[in-house]
């Protein structure tokens, strides 16, 4: 959706793809063209390279865009693209392959004079030899996957009873997402800010950082909130994080528009995580701050074009964040939840973005990403930017399943979120919240007499013909139950 | 018609007066409520105080109620009598189900296996993890009723186990 219309307002005809699951999803219907590639299983659709090409070719196409998931930070992908022909909009194959595995992407930061957390530099060999790296770089340690990132194949381990067991569910992970069961382990930091920066680098050497996101809040080494400016970083730390993060695009030859993660711990000291070689879900914080579309600089970067502006000319202005609506029982540990979409509102009004792709109807299945909307709130600072935020969370209706909104709505109104005092430790903290909002004695008696009139209207609701269709109306919303 | 009530930890009695009248703990309510969306929406005005409730999920029932969600409740006297006396599921007999959903990626025991309390029984991928799923006590697995390399919804039924002494 987000490439698409991109493209639409450049004047470049949009080509999209779907599994079978997908034949009725907003961006089928949006695109100028659109060709099913298989069933639901990634596997023979999303991830089947061949077919993606074959559509590609057939539609005429110039450039593909791999948008944030799947094939995103497929080397494989990105140098099949090219041999085809056609344009990848991402950075080569080979500097994917350079930052793609962990290690070496360590190695590369170390080389380019960044700091990295102290740990291996290399994949381990085996368990035994894990237990006497953590044992070197002393516990808590974080377990992680060579082959890839993104929060996958990750375990903290607090001590060496655990490693065993974190050793054998981190390398599954690793191997299912990645395909490989590499594990390297790096020192683990407590009370550690989880900062990212990102750049933009042209075919001709040009690279610009365009401002941070603190990306803290998350479970499962998943994001579920980011905004920009950080509340902790302050101008300098800011120029050294954009400085390490284009010394490390310099040395890869990096093109295209990327992140850089680091994590900076209590002190301000800041450390190397990984690169993400695509666009991020999380970009339309930065778009916001900086007044830049990146979908479409990176279309114009795919087609050769040298950066539109200099390093010195990007502006950050306000601030932005945004908020993961994902498909959730956030009460219950934020297990993902299925269902259909039986009633929808989307938030509006000034200084609120949606980048969504639900519809009223729509089946969410456990097949993809839990991910259903991202609510973004932009303001002249912090404070007018979280108020926005709390009004549009709360003008927000998904209903028939749950949702990751009761945790955002908490979140807003919690103090230390407020205050900007929050690490990757947060969820752990502050949820399950100990005392739950209470709401005042008219709303009760509002909630009250709802779920009478809910529960009796289940009870006794028959086939009645009526005049204004309701009948039908009756039976759609039932199928909708 | 009487109803036993709860939203959130409140417990209340309301009464839909056959006028179109509620009562609440046996005081008259002046509300007016529209149903705006048939079925999972309605508009309650109260003295003036403007509400929007929506129903989120039905089972359990959680009602969206000016952007903060609430669990409820409304059982008829009848019904709520019956859900008094109804008896508990005898002791010893675990089901195991599904927590999410997800692929079933290993199953580690056998039907007739017996197992220690906290024993990994299956691990299932789901959110880009793999979770262990645990057992609930030390006990003989009775039936299995799924085999590695499904896809099981939230809340399938994957194993019972017997508790053993």
């Amino acid at each position: 959706m987000r490439v698409i219309r991109a493209c639409r307002e450049l004047g470049i005809r949009a080509v999209a793809v779907y599994s079978d699951v997908d034949r009725d999803a907003l961006h089928v219907r949006l695109a100028d063209e659109a060709y099913p590639i298989g069933p639901a299983s990634p596997r023979e659709s999303y991830l089947a390279t061949g077919k993606l090409i074959e559509v590609a070719r057939r539609a005429k196409c110039d450039a593909v865009h791999p948008g944030y998931g799947f094939l995103s930070e497929n080397a494989e992908f990105a140098d099949a693209v090219r041999d085809a022909g056609l344009v990848f909009v991402g950075p080569p194959g080979d500097v994917q392959r350079k930052l793609g595995e962990k290690t070496q992407a360590r190695r590369l930061a170390r080389d380019a004079g960044v700091p990295v957390a102290e740990g291996t530099l290399e994949p381990l060999r085996d368990l035994d030899h894990a237990r006497r790296e953590a044992e070197r770089i002393g516990y808590p340690v974080m377990l992680k996957a060579a082959g890839g990132g993104g929060g996958k194949g990750m375990r903290a381990v607090a001590s060496v009873g655990e490693l065993d067991a974190a050793w054998r569910l981190a390398s599954g992970e690793a191997a299912g997402a990645f395909g490989s069961s590499a594990l390297f382990v790096e020192k683990l930091i407590e009370k550690a800010r989880h900062i990212e920066m990102q750049i933009l680098a042209d075919a001709h050497g040009g690279i610009v950082w365009l401002g941070e996101r603190d990306c803290s809040i998350q479970r499962r080494h998943q994001k579920l909130i980011e905004e920009s400016p950080a509340p902790s970083v302050d101008e300098a730390l800011r120029e050294r994080l954009g400085d390490a993060a284009v010394r490390i695009a310099r040395a890869a030859g990096y093109q295209n528009a990327g992140t850089v993660e680091f994590l900076v711990d209590a002190r301000g000291e800041f450390s190397f995580l990984e690169v993400n070689t695509r666009l991020q879900v999380e970009h339309p914080v930065t778009e916001l701050v900086s007044s830049l579309d990146l979908v479409a600089l990176q279309l114009r970067i795919a087609a050769g074009e040298p950066l539109p502006f200099a390093p010195k000319d990007v502006r950050r202005r306000g601030a932005a964040i945004e908020f993961r609506v994902t498909a959730e029982d956030v009460r219950r540990g934020f297990i993902p939840a299925t269902g259909r979409i039986a009633l929808l509102r989307e938030p509006a009004g000034p200084g609120v973005r949606v980048d969504s792709g639900l519809f009223e109807g729509l089946t969410v299945t456990s097949d993809y990403d839990p991910l259903l909307m991202k609510l973004i709130a932009y303001g002249a600072d912090r404070t007018e930017a979280l108020a926005r935020a709390r009004r549009a969370v709360r003008e927000t209706i998904v209903a028939g399943l749950p949702t990751s909104l009761a945790f955002h709505s908490y979140v807003l109104g919690e103090p230390d979120f407020i205050a900007g005092r929050y690490d990757t430790g947060y969820v752990a903290a502050h949820w399950p919240p100990r005392t739950p909002a209470t709401l005042d004695e008219s709303a009760i008696t509002a909630a009250a007499l709802v779920a009478v009139l809910a529960t009796r209207g289940r009870a006794t609701r028959r086939p009645v013909a009526s005049p204004d269709g309701s009948w039908a109306r009756a039976g759609r919303e039932e199928a909708l139950r | 018609m009487i109803y036993e009530v709860s939203v959130g930890d409140r417990r209340l009695r309301v009464d839909l007066a056959g006028d179109g009248r509620f009562l609440i703990d046996d005081a008259v309510v002046a509300a007016e409520t529209t149903e705006t969306v048939r079925g999972r929406q309605w508009s309650v005005r109260i003295s003036g105080r403007s509400h929007e409730v929506t129903v989120l999920t039905t089972g359990p029932l959680r009602l969206l109620v000016d952007g903060h969600e609430t669990e409820a409740s409304a059982l008829d006297e009848r019904a709520a009598a019956a859900a008094r006396g109804a008896s508990s599921l005898r002791g010893g007999h675990h089901e195991l189900r599904a927590p999410m959903p997800g692929l079933l990626k290993t199953v580690h025991v056998a039907e007739g296996d017996l197992v220690e309390s906290g024993a990994p029984l299956m691990t299932l991928e789901a959110m880009k993890m793999e979770n262990e799923l645990l057992a609930p006590a030390r006990g003989r697995v009775v039936r299995l009723a799924v085999v590695a390399g499904t896809k099981v919804e939230g809340g399938a039924m994957l194993a019972v186990l017997e508790e053993a002494e």
